[in-house]
């Protein structure tokens, strides 16, 4: 788990992030483990105006991960059959892609 | 060393040792540094260096067939007699997951649910998956994945627990198992919106009683008015059946 974010999570481009997830089923392990990463002390304090909105439901649906971004982006993640590595590794990726961007336009 | 060439010089007399000994010193085997080795001998332990067989299929990609049965340390059976009493004793059990929350949430947290009398329990998963699935509550299992909290009391105080935990954002409620009734974050929250079970037994009561009441009063009522109403009654059902008969014949 701990190797799976060498750097940490880096929320500034992420306006919202709504979780849902249904606890009764067994395909939510990776959703949980994501909402734990992302909801940590140490993700949230590299954005406090980012939201983190879990739901829980009881309809057998599946587990899914809404994430909004601030240029208006939303990436939607099926977590049923992803594995945690798989769902930060695409976060984190278009988080670094947006960020970098806005902090070297700011250093230009 | 010294010793063994002293002794041919320095011994005149039989049965005499010197009074100094002095021990082989200078070289340690075991230094801190890699000890510097002959080239030789390096050669012939780099030729003969044990090489593990490769096993043929890589590890973790079949389970294991035998399942290891591991004994129970003391600890475990300890706090599997603790969750059967917390089971037995408390009639709400909760379980929710915290992402996310310092001590002093947790302390704030839990001053608040004493307040109300609920409790709050931690547990190892594994501990608890596997009481759990001795047990009758199976279907609590999947559940317990992360950190989890567990919030015992003994009488089902859901608002109270519900308005505690929305001031706590890291909190997420799973779900719950009410009087050996297992709930889920909706069903609790439908739950906390029932009436009290005095206010049920009175609609329940009122319900029932309301045909006898509704006759009782009639009853009560002026006769000349009931005897006017029994008549219009026949009238009724008089004109109901000379409509039904013409239409048999």
């Amino acid at each position: 788990m701990a190797a799976s974010s060498k750097s940490a999570v880096v929320l500034k481009a992420v306006k919202k992030i709504a979780v849902q997830f249904c606890p009764f089923e067994s395909n939510v392990r990776s959703t949980r483990e994501f909402l734990l990463f992302v909801g940590s002390e140490k993700a949230r304090s590299t954005n406090m105006n980012c939201e983190v909105i879990t739901t829980v439901k009881h309809d057998k649906s599946e587990p899914v991960v809404d994430v909004t971004f601030v240029d208006g982006e939303r990436l939607l993640m099926k977590g049923a059959k992803l594995t945690t590595r798989e769902m930060l590794s695409a976060f984190q990726s278009r988080c670094t892609a947006k960020d970098p961007q806005a902090k070297a336009g700011v250093k230009k | 060393m010294m010793a063994a060439t002293l002794c041919g010089k320095l011994l005149p007399k039989q049965g005499w040792l010197p009074v100094t000994q002095s021990v082989r010193h200078g070289s340690k085997a075991v230094t801190r540094h890699r000890k510097p080795i002959h080239i030789l001998k390096q050669k012939l332990l780099a030729v003969t260096k044990y090489v593990p067989p490769t096993p043929v299929v890589p590890k973790g990609a079949y389970p294991f067939e035998r399942q290891e049965v591991k004994e129970e340390s003391g600890f475990v059976l300890l706090l599997k007699r603790e969750l059967k009493k917390l089971f037995q004793d408390y009639k709400m059990v909760a379980v929710a997951q915290n992402c996310n929350s310092n001590a002093e949430d947790m302390r704030i947290l839990k001053h608040r649910l004493h307040r109300h009398g609920i409790a709050v329990k931690f547990f190892p998963n594994q501990v608890m998956c596997s009481f759990l699935s001795d047990s009758v509550y199976s279907n609590m299992a999947p559940l317990f994945i992360g950190p989890t909290v567990l919030f015992v009391s003994k009488e089902p105080k859901v608002k109270e627990m519900l308005t505690s935990l929305r001031s706590s954002p890291q909190m997420t409620l799973l779900g719950a198992c009410i009087d050996n009734t297992l709930l889920s974050a909706q069903g609790v929250v439908s739950y906390s919106k029932l009436p009290s079970v005095s206010v049920v037994q009175g609609e329940l009561v009122s319900g029932l009683t309301m045909m006898t009441a509704h006759t009782a009063s009639m009853l009560l009522r002026h006769p000349a008015h009931l005897s006017a109403l029994l008549q219009q009654y026949v009238k009724q059902q008089s004109s109901e059946e000379a409509p039904k008969a013409e239409e048999a014949t």
